[in-house]
């Protein structure tokens, strides 16, 4: 309960600053259109030059696809890692792990704080224009589409959470970890299909895609493709493994790090 | 000038001997930037395989594009890596200390910190265009056009980093602004150039002149096109330009916000 309401604090506080300073959607919103916009207008000119297929898949569904990609990545969960880095090179830590909150809850409550406001703005606006522009795939209209949906995200939130914090604690051990999150991010961004769609991958790399956290993490760009229907199970099930796998390493990587903390005070 | 460089080479040198007193830190940025840039390679050498030759481009000129671009990208952030965090010194008032220098300012932002990263930049858009090259056959005259383009690129990528900048001086905490507008250059920089064609291929070689940084030079190589070669080059030296005056033109409207203190 407690935690709960530490949590809603935290993410009513920073929704509040976001509305505040709605200069803030308009660089988020300016960040998706420099990044899905100019890529989906590339794809939009491909699929074209293919007669409007390719691998089977048509625009519709890998601009969907991409748009989801992005969309969820407007959520800025992959920032935990840094500012995790960062309260450890600072000494920040020392001060929030004496606080009688858990700082693992606190760093991830305010993670999913900071990008919410702008993901659910530029996520319904987006969802609209996109509607207008390309239309709506048959798959989008099915009865399982959104509940699922829902369920992926949030799992897909979950684990993304853990994921990053898991690369963030590691700064513990190695202070500069931004060559691990590098490594990390770009195989997410490459299986999580940010500017190659799932569809349009080779047999063995959507192999790894599906059973790798990395991919797992992006399911919700599954979701509008055909096999869905069908598939759907399986991948939430992949996504709870994976939650909680991430869920104990993050949790005993935590654990061994409070034990090399020494608080010099001053 | 010369007095200016050769300052601007002693502070590198200084960046460079600093960073590296980190070995392990120093090392692993490099070896991390270069896995990382090569899953750009993954993505798009899959992407030609699935739809496939788009406007003469192969997976070898996707090689190229990413040598062309990593190695500007990684020149202008090690040598100049400074410039990118203007927006910074300004909503903190550390631009001050640049400001009451009295060596050139430019050259003393952008050599005023160095980016161990950016050498994997380097070393990765080096070996890409070893390999361009070995695929493509390169000739003589080939040779000596990939090295002017690597130079011309380089001015690019500093002259939309310098443009780009200029824009903290216009807004109170001005470093999201800058993040996303950079963003927009650097995106299609990375992206297949045979997919830009028509207005966008216009636009992002004169409004935006992120093809010019990567996908244009590719192009001339391959084709040894001397058409291209000048247009590119002329459009890259006004781009250049424009973004000193744009940049003169920002700190004239520089506010101290100053803390009681030159930062540091």
């Amino acid at each position: 309960m407690k935690v709960i309401r530490l949590g809603s604090k935290i993410i009513q506080t920073l929704v509040r600053d976001r509305i505040y300073y709605p200069g803030k959607l308009m660089v988020d919103t300016f960040g998706m259109v420099a990044r899905c916009g100019v890529l989906l207008l590339l794809y939009w000119y491909v699929f074209r030059l293919n007669n409007g297929m390719v691998n089977g898949t048509t625009f519709l569904i890998a601009a969907w696809s991409m748009f989801l990609y992005f969309a969820f990545s407007v959520l800025r969960l992959r920032g935990i890692s840094k500012e995790i880095m960062r309260d450890i090179r600072s000494g920040t830590v020392e001060i929030l792990l004496c606080k009688p909150i858990s700082y693992l809850s606190y760093r991830m409550w305010w993670q999913v704080g900071t990008g919410l406001y702008s993901f659910l703005v530029i996520s319904l606006v987006g969802v609209i224009a996109l509607a207008f522009i390309v239309g709506i795939p048959e798959t989008m209209s099915a009865r399982i589409f959104i509940p699922t949906l829902v369920i992926v995200v949030l799992l897909g939130v979950l684990l993304s959470l853990f994921l990053y914090t898991a690369v963030g604690l590691l700064a513990f051990w190695i202070e500069d970890i931004d060559p691990v999150f590098w490594v990390v991010d770009k195989t997410v961004m490459i299986l999580g299909g940010s500017y190659l769609p799932v569809a349009l991958f080779p047999d063995l790399m959507y192999k790894f895609a599906v059973w790798s956290p990395f991919g797992a993490s992006q399911f919700v760009t599954h979701t509008v493709y055909e096999t869905w229907g069908v598939e759907w199970m399986m991948k939430v099930g992949i996504q709870v493994f994976w939650v909680v796998a991430f869920l104990v390493i993050t949790l005993l990587l935590f654990a061994k790090a409070r034990k090399k903390v020494s608080v010099n005070g001053g | 000038m010369i007095k200016e460089l050769s300052f601007a080479l002693y502070a590198i040198k200084k960046n460079i001997q600093s960073s590296a007193e980190l070995r392990t830190s120093f090392l692993m940025n490099i070896v991390g930037m270069t896995i990382n840039n090569t899953a750009f390679i993954i993505i798009w050498v899959f992407f030609v395989k699935s739809v496939g030759v788009i406007h003469g481009w192969t997976a070898a000129d996707i090689i190229g594009l990413l040598g062309f671009s990593s190695l500007s990208y990684g020149v202008v952030h090690s040598i100049a890596s400074g410039i990118g965090l203007t927006a910074e010194y300004v909503s903190s008032g550390s631009f001050d200390r640049f400001m009451v220098s009295p060596k050139n300012l430019l050259i003393r932002i952008a050599t005023s910190r160095f980016s161990a990263s950016a050498i994997g930049d380097i070393v990765f858009g080096l070996v890409c265009l070893g390999v361009y090259s070995f695929l493509i056959h390169i000739s003589i005259v080939q040779i000596i056009l990939m090295v002017f383009l690597v130079v011309v690129s380089t001015m690019v990528f500093l002259a939309a980093l310098i443009a780009v900048m200029s824009a903290s001086f216009l807004f109170t905490d001005a470093h999201a602004v800058t993040s996303s507008l950079f963003e927009l250059f650097l995106t299609p920089t990375l992206f297949h150039g045979g997919s830009f064609q028509g207005a966008t291929r216009f636009i992002f070689t004169f409004f935006i002149p992120s093809l010019i940084a990567g996908a244009l030079p590719v192009e001339i190589v391959r084709d040894v096109s001397l058409e291209k070669l000048v247009i590119v080059s002329v459009v890259a030296i006004v781009w250049f330009l424009l973004s000193l005056k744009l940049f003169t033109a920002g700190v004239k409207k520089y506010e101290s916000s100053n803390l009681m203190t030159f930062g540091n």
